[in-house]
């Protein structure tokens, strides 16, 4: 990347409780109302750094809308998308 | 309703939806059988290419398999969506075909013919719904789902309102999917509200495209090479995940965990689709139901017989060999297809009559002969089908055509390429263009193509893809071509990850089918229109069309094939004839002459054979002084004994050795395994060489019945199954052992038969081959100008390229002249002495048999003059008009040339580089007053001047209506220019021919080379056992897989050729120059042995020009004009390198 750029829509990690399936059941302390998507993403396997990531479109019990995604390692992500 | 699964996947793709599909159906049914399901339908884009197969398959699995197709559907003009098409009964089956057809009709209407897509229009769709299921297509492009994606969902329900008009309530659903895309949800409800509305069911589909996860990589791997991108540029494309893998029923359960009734529905669906592909498709062939076949074909063959062997010894022989095989034929109802086959010979009499010409030297020629094991057949032979006297030859028709035979026999017909070319389309104008097509064949991923599509894919470096796949061969196995990728670019790079998953994808990729292309020559007929028994589509030839199955899949189907095949030595042997008829005056009929002639024997015993049929190979040539043929029974033996079957089964030594032992003492006792086996052998001095013997031991040593014994072959080649194999390893045991052979003896015999187990001869077949092997033998020894000529214009043919025929033809003091445009035709052809050319090109043409009285005189007026047609790029219209506007009247000079030829400057430069024009420089040289060309020191200044003026001369403009003659202004004169020198011709000649008849570049290159470099004829007074060092530039290289690992490789030198032996720990270490090298050196130990001499090498390399010696002259003037030399040649090696033809490979098929 060069000087005076900067990426849209870093994920952040983020700290999510799933259930035994792997759904999210919280989102930072706050309760999953429903799940609105569901998609996979696994790409770029034939690099060094492949992509896998599992992204869940939530409504939170507060009323927002939030995208998160369980990355190949396990992680929680939070991102705009 | 089925019970068990929870769920039925409806909608798979397997590779054979090419390039969209990562298994193989076998593959497809195997994991769906392990996956416990009951059921599985193949839905491959607009094609049912590998449906039979799979039906096979399955059967074989106890799966039942639900036939369907995913079909491209234009929904408006312009709008292309997918439908999945499932078949419910017979008559849905018909309409799917008829569908598949015409979504292909118009793929190939463009000028070049390269197939574009399919596509049908929705209402032909609607016109032939009956007895289909339709489901409303895939997440992606389907019409439905592809209409909501697109924000066009109100045109998506009027599209479902008329699939639902037009298949109805039991024969439309609203197809779901779930590939965990991120709109899923929200589709998916879309979808199931308007089913709701329509009061359709839903049903749900995996969309499924590879058997296993493993192969999930390659799927996207094959989307990049379909679209010609790369994968970072093809991700929108891709599926994005591996959700596309066939998964178990209960996880496809889970997966629509929110649509229970569309898991459901597919239960409810798969009970309905009953239709069975494997069950008969009403097929009959033109002739079968012919209630007097069986009286008209013993007629025509009785009829035959009395002209035939008229004055034959052994005519009762004949006879009873005649009505022994037509009760056969009758007891098998294949009167019609012996009738039908005699149908086409006589289609192809007319048409030979029609490309040869009433006056032609061709003409008295039989259209095409017999291969395969229908020779033996005195049927064949009477109806014209085989060439050969069975009874004369010994041939018997066990194989071919037995009282047991389950299946249909081949017949497999050669005919000279022009010949067949015409024939097909008159097959199809005979029978119907509805009624006769093509049969397919799939061209599948090999490691050269797979390193090419699939590094393209993944971006490697194309430079470094090119070295890699050049030198991994066409046929290495893939689990070396990581070796390979060492060898070419390094270690270092080839542990680079792009690199690394190559290599993962392309073991992945081997056998699997890349694309549709037509089968040599196999065509189906049919009485019924073939698009309703299986699609026909239009092929990439004008006139052709293809059914959507292969040679399998048809005979399968119980289709009839008539295999109509294009010999590339047939054709050369007639243009051969008719080239003797031109330049000699002679009209020569091969079927009179002597096949006893001693100096073709001799040539054959000394392995001169090059440009021979079937006896010129590397192996071949090793042999043939060893088990030195004298006659045909002889030739026949030889042409069946360089086989895979006949080596691993361990014939060749024993062979070879009783032979020899024969020849010193004609009193040996041939040693065989047990007496029995005497009877079936003794032609081939107690080995098995051809096909039937198996048969025959089985049926003498071990009582097998002839349809055992055929079972046992079958076992053994296509369908080779270990525990089929082992049935018939036991019953042969133990039929040996009830007959009295000792069991060690039995057991070594069916070694012997397992080893035969690759590809052999039929004896009919080697009969067959055998006399086109003596005929063209015959021809190279007594007309070799113009047995070279019709060589050079049959290419690509044979182990040999054009530059080594040539070189070899020189050595024999065949004369040979390069392009000229005042003296050239469009295709090589002989001058001769005696009959100059001739306006009407028929010169007067008497009748003799053998070479003719004035031969010494005439052979060596005699020169091959190369053809128009061989200088690289040029077009053939271009030229063809250029030697038509010169018969008119010759070329004066370039200007003239360039004006009235219809050349365009790129041909003409072409011309230039290949020398063609060189003569035509002494015009313009008279002209301009300069010295004439004789004085010119160095005579490569001629092509420099034809070069030089080629680009000054005013050509003719080409447009649409022809070609706008320019005016012959004449070109000022060359100015002094640089001759080109004898390297320089040597890699023009290459470059623009892919042959040289000047200097041999290892003569140019030899002045350089040390003395201690030999040459080959060096080699005859070298001890056996010595070590040498050869160079050369490689003629062929060949990797079989009977050798273990060892290369043979054959180089060319000034002088002649070498055999190199390679074995494996040496291939490992060079394998980059054995693989590629054009030019190479050679150290090793030479190895004399029975007439042949090898080196088996120990250390190869590609050969350089040496740097100059150290001790540098006083001078330094001289020191710089040395270093200078030096340097050019450097540069030239190089260049030639580069230029050289690449030398022919052969060796490892498949995996």
């Amino acid at each position: 990347m060069t000087a005076g750029t900067r990426r849209l829509y870093v994920p952040r990690r983020v700290d999510v409780s799933a259930g035994e399936d792997g759904a999210p059941l919280a989102v930072e302390g706050v309760a999953v109302e429903a799940l609105r998507e569901e998609w996979l993403v696994e790409d770029r396997w034939w690099t060094p750094r492949p992509l896998r990531r599992h992204y869940y479109e939530l409504v939170l019990a507060d009323g927002r809308d939030v995208t998160v995604f369980r990355s190949g390692r396990g992680r929680w992500f939070r991102q705009r998308a | 309703m089925m019970e068990g699964a929870p769920y039925i996947e409806l909608h798979a793709h397997s590779a054979f939806s090419f390039l969209d599909g990562a298994s193989t159906p076998l593959e497809l049914a195997s994991a769906a059988a392990e996956l416990g399901y009951p059921a599985l339908a193949l839905t491959d884009h607009d094609g049912t290419w590998g449906s039979m197969e799979f039906a096979q398959v399955c059967q074989g699995l106890g799966l039942r398999a639900i036939t369907g197709a995913e079909l491209t559907v234009e929904t408006a003009p312009g709008r292309r969506a997918h439908l999945t098409l499932l078949v419910e009964s017979g008559a849905g089956y018909r309409n799917l075909c008829r569908l598949l057809t015409h979504a292909h009709a118009h793929t190939r209407d463009n000028t070049a013919r390269s197939a574009e897509q399919p596509w049908v229009p929705l209402e032909r769709v609607e016109e032939h719904a009956g007895g289909l299921v339709c489901l409303s297509g895939c997440a992606g492009d389907g019409v439905l789902a592809g209409a909501w994606e697109a924000g066009e969902w109100r045109r998506g329900a009027d599209l479902a309102r008329r699939l639902l008009a037009a298949f109805g309530r039991e024969g439309f659903r609203v197809e779901l999917q779930r590939p965990y895309w991120r709109r899923d949800r929200a589709r998916n409800r879309r979808l199931a509200g308007l089913a709701e509305r329509l009061g359709v069911p839903c049903v749900a589909t995996g969309n499924v495209h590879s058997h296993a996860r493993s192969r999930a990589p390659l799927q996207d791997a094959l989307v990049a090479v379909r679209l010609g991108a790369t994968l970072e540029t093809s991700e929108p494309q891709r599926r994005g995940n591996s959700s596309s893998v066939l998964a178990s029923p209960r996880a496809m359960a889970a997966r629509f965990a929110e649509h229970p009734d569309a898991v459901a529905e597919t239960l409810r669906l798969a009970d309905r689709l009953r239709f069975d592909l494997t069950e008969g498709l009403g097929y009959r062939y033109p002739g079968s139901e012919n209630p007097a076949a069986d009286a008209e074909l013993a007629a025509v063959c009785r009829a035959r017989l009395a002209e035939r062997y008229a004055a034959s010894r052994r005519r009762r022989e004949a006879e009873g060999r005649l009505e022994r095989e037509l009760v056969t034929i009758s007891h098998l109802g294949l009167s019609g297809f012996f009738l039908l086959h005699r149908d086409l010979l006589e289609l192809a009499r007319e048409v030979a009559r029609e490309v040869r010409g009433a006056e032609s030297a061709r003409a008295v020629l039989p259209p095409g002969r017999g291969r395969g094991s229908s020779v033996s057949s005195i049927v064949c032979y009477l109806t014209g089908l085989s060439h050969v006297d069975p009874v004369e030859a010994e041939l018997f028709p066990g194989r071919f055509l037995n009282e047991e035979a389950t299946s249909m026999p081949d017949i497999d017909l050669d005919f000279p390429r022009d010949i067949r070319e015409k024939l097909i389309p008159r097959v199809h104008e005979r029978y119907g263009a509805d009624r006769s097509a093509l049969v397919a064949a799939f061209p599948t991923y090999r490691p050269r193509g797979a390193v090419r599509d699939l590094g393209k894919a993944l971006a490697l470096p194309p430079q470094e893809i090119d070295r890699v796949a050049k030198t991994v061969g066409f046929h290495e196995g893939a689990n070396e071509i990581e070796r390979c990728a060492i060898a070419a670019i390094g270690a270092r790079r080839a542990a680079a990850p792009g690199w690394r998953a190559l290599f993962g994808l392309c073991g992945e990729a081997m056998g699997l089918p890349r694309h549709a292309s037509q089968h040599p020559g196999g065509m189906v007929i049919s009485t019924l229109p073939l698009l309703d028994v299986c699609p026909v589509v239009p092929a990439a030839m004008e006139g052709r069309q293809i059914v959507q199955w292969d040679k399998d899949s048809c005979a399968d189907a119980g289709f009839l094939k008539i295999d109509l095949l294009g010999l590339g030595m047939l054709s050369a042997v007639e243009r051969c004839v008719e080239e003797v008829g031109r330049a000699r005056g002679e009209r020569l009929d091969l079927s009179r002459i002597p096949l006893d002639d001693a100096e073709t024997y001799e040539s054959i015993r000394a392995a001169e054979t090059t440009g021979v049929f079937q006896i010129e190979s590397r192996a071949q040539m090793q042999m043939l002084p060893r088990t030195r043929p004298r006659n045909l029974d002889d030739l026949t033996v030889q042409v069946a004994l360089v086989r895979p079957g006949p080596i691993q089964g361990g014939a060749i030594h024993p062979y070879i050795e009783r032979r020899k032992r024969l020849r010193e003492d004609p009193s040996f006792e041939i040693p065989y395994e047990h007496p029995l086996l005497k009877p079936v052998l003794e032609e081939t001095l107690g080995t098995i060489v051809f096909q039937e013997q198996v048969i025959e031991v089985a049926m003498e040593l071990a009582g097998f019945s002839s349809s055992e014994a055929e079972g046992l072959r079958r076992a053994m080649s296509r369908k080779r199954s270990e525990a089929e194999l082992e049935k018939h390893h036991e019953r042969f045991l133990a039929g040996a052992r009830s007959r009295g052979v000792p069991p060690r003896v039995a057991r070594r015999v069916w070694e012997q038969i397992q080893g035969f187990s690759g590809f052999g001869f039929p004896k009919a077949h080697s009969a067959a081959f055998g006399l086109l092997a003596y005929q063209s033998a015959w021809l190279r020894i007594h007309y070799a100008p113009e047995f070279l000529c019709s060589l050079l214009n049959e290419q690509p043919m044979g182990f040999y390229p054009p530059d080594a025929l040539v070189h070899e033809a020189q050595r024999r003091g065949v004369r040979l002249a390069p392009p000229d445009v005042n003296r050239s035709h469009v295709l090589c052809h002989v001058e001769s002495p005696r009959h100059p050319r001739r306006r009407d090109g028929n010169p007067r043409i008497s009748w003799e048999i053998g070479p003719s009285a004035g031969e010494a005189e005439l052979r060596g007026g005699l020169v091959v003059r190369i053809g128009l047609g061989y200088v690289k790029g040029v077009r053939e219209e271009e030229m063809e008009s250029l030697v038509e506007e010169r018969e008119r009247a010759g070329y004066r000079g370039i200007a003239d040339l360039a004006s009235r030829s219809g050349a365009g400057r790129d041909g003409l430069e072409r011309l230039a580089w290949a020398g063609a024009l060189d003569n035509l420089v002494a015009t313009t040289r008279r002209r301009a007053g300069k010295s004439p060309i004789s004085s010119l020191s160095d005579p490569s200044a001629k092509r420099r001047e034809a070069l030089w003026e080629t680009g000054v001369a005013a050509t003719g403009a080409r447009h649409a209506e022809g070609t706008q003659m320019a005016l012959p202004l004449e070109t000022p004169g060359a100015p002094s220019l640089q001759p080109l020198g004898e390297w320089g011709e040597a890699i023009a000649d290459y470059r623009s021919t892919g042959m040289t008849l000047g200097a041999h570049p290892m003569a140019l290159m030899r002045g350089g080379l040390e003395p201690g470099l030999l040459r080959s004829t060096d080699l005859e007074r070298i001890a056996d056992g010595a070590s040498v060092e050869v160079a050369g530039m490689v003629v062929a290289r060949q990797r079989p897989d009977t050798a273990k690992g060892i290369v043979f490789m054959l180089i060319e030198d000034e002088r002649g050729t070498v055999n190199l032996i390679v074995p494996p720990p040496v291939y490992d270490r060079f394998r980059a120059e054995v693989r590629a090298a054009p030019l190479v050196r050679a150290r090793g130990r030479l190895e004399r042995r029975e007439g042949t001499t090898n080196v088996l090498v120990a250390e190869l390399g590609e050969l350089e020009e040496p740097e100059p010696a150290p001790r540098t002259p006083p001078d330094v003037s001289r020191r710089r004009e040395r270093r200078d030399g030096h340097e050019l040649r450097r540069r030239a090696v190089a260049e030639l390198r580069a230029v050289a033809p690449a030398g022919h490979s052969f060796g490892r098929r498949g995996r």
